[in-house]
């Protein structure tokens, strides 16, 4: 059998990843001297409430390849292989820990596969890669799945502010956004693993309509995912919108876990799309 | 050659059969001090009771640019080096509408004399009807009732009065009448001055200078009689009185009526075509029979064209069957052939910049570059900030030159670069500089005031091309309303308003939308007046509000406007206590 494993970037909530029956391994948050294990001792609506109140910023940092190895040894033991799909090695060593893990075992039994993504832009390949499992695809099938399809999704997100993404060194080419002096909302955009500047905008109203405008221009879409961050009410702005602009399609709502919630910091909204072939 | 020149005087003074360069360039100086003299009373002349008058100033400062040039010329004794050197001048230092359509008139008077060293009536007759044809053909939707009709009926006098006269003196005397009632005229031409009782601004400052100029010549019977500014004419540096304080109450500005609109139908095709051997005329002819709105403006060496066309294929093969083609620009309505037409423009822009030489080869160059204008340091560091790569200084009250524009966009060092004039005075200014600068290509997104500017400037894809990113600055410019604050600086009646000096005017979208007595009451009825109230009112402070009122303001708002997010910024401009973004 082949088991599909994530890491906590994916926002694939505990529950959720029981019932696709997925391994979902946990990055680490810290605040100061505590550290919770992403999605697992602290879930998104906890770490929201608690990061406008807190002096110390969050740190974040990847998972041990031991936690990586534990899983893959318990698969590997059941004689079961693994494609094993996360988090863009340009946002995160996630990645790095996750194949060191995996070169314990022999040459092909576990598949590390860098999604070039992040959040809602990765569960669309895993679930895709579950789907390919079910349709009896072989491992070599089901990674290069993730690989095809990675490069159709998009992931574009309306900040608040940029001051969490610079102070967590995840700026990448959107640091020709920093140092304004009008309050200027950036909207970002995942794209070959790196973070880019896509537009900059004045007011949430725009940013929303102007991420209701990116998902229309990316059409056809065979996924469409809404998210928030620590703000509920702009997924309900947003929603709607991208409902009626595609109706044939579930908008699947979703928030920025902890780990990916301290660059973003609180109050962004943000969709993922998987663009058809 | 006494200073008397008054008109009855003039009869028994010795003829003026010709004028050289030293009479000229004598009457270009009478001219310049004339204008500054009545510099203010020209800036007063504004149909908008807000203080933005500056076509004195705008007037003055390119007419002393092509003083200070004619000066230089390569031989002060012949007219037509001076008038040459003049009009070159008066191109670099072009400030504002007027000033770039003076120089204009300059232009076409100095093609007009043909090269002459000394000019007669009939030199002097054709140098006019060359700045007449000169100028209208700057403008694209010519205005009467601007100083374009001024022009236009000096140069008819002039015509007439050639055949009737030897004595420029006299035909001059002639010329500076006929202007004079044509200015008086222009409160009859046009509704916005006849509303406010005034006549046009700009073309009073052309009579002024025609009137000195005049004078000046009178005063000198020959190649001898050349004089001082001090004294060639009779006392020029005082105000003239010609037009009478009860016909201005307020006025509007020349410049504003003549304010070119970009479009039209079909493509507008724009190239320069380098010679040596152009023939300005055929080519007028030949090319001009392809489309409309035809400019072909040049001599043999260079002749730059400006066609409104359906078909610009035919049109650029002849043209390109004449001579080399460099800076094609063919800006497309119909989007057919898009594709092809930017391969050529992007070629011919490759074309031209072997030729640059102007930047040291080991700098690469930005692909794009924005230059922008801005009055206030606060507005230049926002728009600094924001990724502008130089902010000249300017706006409403004082315009740039295209001199000051040229050398920001060559500061750029950037292959195009987008201009974003950010007033409506500076737009037609703005629009000269491409033709003046061969190392890149420059377009200019109109932006009529800084929300927009802000808004063009956001919307910048500096990986995107130029054609792409002037789309999407255009289209982000629609999306933003501006409310300029000030105070009226004299009584008048404007848009169904009855405003008097002192009157708090609150102008949306350079519409007068409420007139009150302070700012606070002005800004919350025009914000309670729309549809919807804003998500987003960014306050901009003007130099004189401290940080304290305008926060004080802004928390008044927040409690009305319950809706609207309020942000305040030091924007540091003058004239306008507070200029509000509302998005």
């Amino acid at each position: 059998m082949i088991r599909i494993v994530t890491d906590s970037t994916s926002d694939i909530l505990p529950d959720e990843a029981k019932r696709l029956d997925i391994d979902v391994v946990p990055l680490t948050v810290r605040f100061g001297d505590e550290q919770f294990r992403d999605g697992v001792d602290l879930d998104p609506d906890a770490f929201y409430r608690r990061l406008p109140n807190t002096t110390v910023q969050p740190s974040t940092s990847q998972p041990t390849p031991e936690q990586f190895a534990e899983v893959y040894r318990r698969h590997i033991g059941a004689g079961d292989s693994v494609v094993s799909v996360h988090i863009s090695a340009k946002l995160s060593g996630t990645l790095q820990s996750a194949s060191l893990a995996a070169s314990e075992f022999p040459d092909g039994a576990v598949r590390v596969v860098d999604s070039t993504t992040v959040s809602a832009g990765m569960q669309f390949l895993v679930r895709t890669a579950l789907a390919d499992v079910a349709a009896g695809s072989d491992a070599a099938a089901v990674e290069k799945g993730v690989t095809d399809r990675r490069d159709r999704v998009g992931v574009y997100v309306l900040l608040d502010t940029l001051t969490y993404l610079h102070r967590g060194g995840r700026i990448g080419r959107a640091q020709s956004f920093v140092g304004g002096i009008l309050n200027v909302k950036p909207l970002l955009c995942v794209r070959d693993g790196e973070v880019h500047p896509e537009a900059r905008v004045r007011s949430r109203q725009q940013g929303i309509a102007k991420l209701v405008e990116i998902a229309v221009a990316q059409g056809p879409l065979e996924g469409l995912a809404a998210f928030h961050c620590g703000a509920p009410a702009q997924l309900s702005l947003i929603q709607p919108l991208l409902e009626a602009a595609y109706p044939d399609l579930e908008v699947i709502p979703g928030q920025l876990g902890a780990v990916v919630g301290t660059y973003s910091g609180p109050g962004g909204v943000g969709i993922a799309l998987l663009r058809a072939r | 050659m006494a200073g008397k020149a008054s008109p009855n005087l003039r009869l028994v003074h010795e003829p003026v059969l010709t004028t050289g360069g030293v009479e000229l360039l004598a009457a270009l100086r009478g001219a310049l001090a004339a204008l500054q003299a009545n510099q203010e009373e020209i800036n007063d002349l504004n149909v908008f009771p807000v203080p933005d008058g500056d076509t004195g100033s705008n007037m003055y400062l390119t007419l002393r640019s092509a003083v200070e040039e004619a000066a230089d010329a390569a031989d002060p004794s012949s007219a037509a080096a001076v008038l040459g050197a003049a009009a070159h001048g008066s191109l670099m230092g072009a400030r504002g509408n007027s000033g770039v359509i003076l120089s204009q008139v300059l232009r076409g008077l100095a093609q007009g004399v043909e090269g002459q060293a000394r000019l007669d009536v009939r030199a002097w007759a054709h140098g006019f009807a060359e700045a007449r044809a000169v100028a209208y053909k700057a403008v694209m939707k010519p205005t009467e009732g601007t100083i374009l009709s001024i022009i236009r009926e000096a140069a008819e006098e002039a015509e007439r009065g050639a055949d009737d006269t030897a004595d420029i003196a006299a035909l001059l005397e002639r010329v500076v009448l006929a202007s004079h009632a044509a200015v008086a005229r222009t409160t009859e031409q046009l509704q916005v001055l006849r509303d406010a009782g005034v006549v046009d601004a700009g073309g009073f400052g052309l009579a002024v200078i025609l009137d000195a100029m005049s004078r000046s010549i009178a005063s000198s019977t020959g190649p001898s009689g050349s004089q001082t500014p001090e004294a060639a004419g009779d006392h020029p540096e005082a105000p003239l009185e010609t037009t009478g304080r009860a016909q201005r109450l307020q006025g509007r500005r020349g410049a504003a009526a003549v304010a070119a609109k970009k479009g039209g139908w079909g493509y507008c095709t724009e190239f320069l075509i380098h010679g040596p051997g152009l023939d300005l005329e055929a080519l007028r002819d030949e090319l001009g029979r392809l489309g409309e709105s035809a400019l072909v403006v040049g001599d043999e060496d260079l002749v730059r064209v400006h066609i409104h066309t359906g078909e610009p294929a035919p049109l650029i093969a002849l043209a390109s069957s004449r001579g080399r083609l460099s800076k094609l620009k063919v800006e497309d309505m119909s989007a057919q052939h898009h594709d092809v037409l930017d391969r050529a423009d992007a070629a011919a822009t490759a074309a031209a910049q072997p030729a640059a030489g102007r930047t040291a080869p080991e700098v690469p160059r930005k692909a794009i570059g924005v230059v922008s204008v801005a009055p206030g340091q606060g507005f230049r560091d926002i728009l600094a900030s924001l990724g502008a790569d130089a902010v000249v200084e300017g706006g409403q009250t004082m315009n740039p030159s295209i001199e000051d524009l040229l050398n920001a966009v060559r500061a750029t060092n950037a292959e195009t670069v987008v201009l974003l004039p950010n007033n409506g005075n500076v737009i037609l200014t703005a629009e000269q500089v491409d033709g003046l600068v061969d190392e890149c290509e420059v377009r200019v997104v109109p932006t009529r005031n800084l929300p927009q500017g802000i808004s063009a400037l956001l919307a910048l894809e500096p990986d995107a091309g130029l054609e792409a990113n002037v789309e999407r600055m255009t289209a982000a410019i629609e999306h933003v309303h501006a409310l300029e604050v000030t105070r009226a600086v004299r009584d008048s009646a404007s848009n169904g308003h009855h405003i008097k000096a002192g009157d708090v005017l609150g102008i949306l979208d350079d519409e007068i939308r409420e007139v009150g007595s302070d700012e606070a009451g002005v800004i919350e009825a025009v914000l309670g007046s729309a549809d919807a109230p804003p998500e987003l009112v960014t306050v901009y402070r003007g130099g004189d509000v401290t940080a304290a009122d305008a926060d004080a303001l802004a928390a008044g708002l927040r409690e009305r406007f319950t809706q609207t997010a309020f942000e305040v910024h030091d924007g540091g401009q003058e004239h306008y206590s507070y200029v509000l973004s509302l998005e």
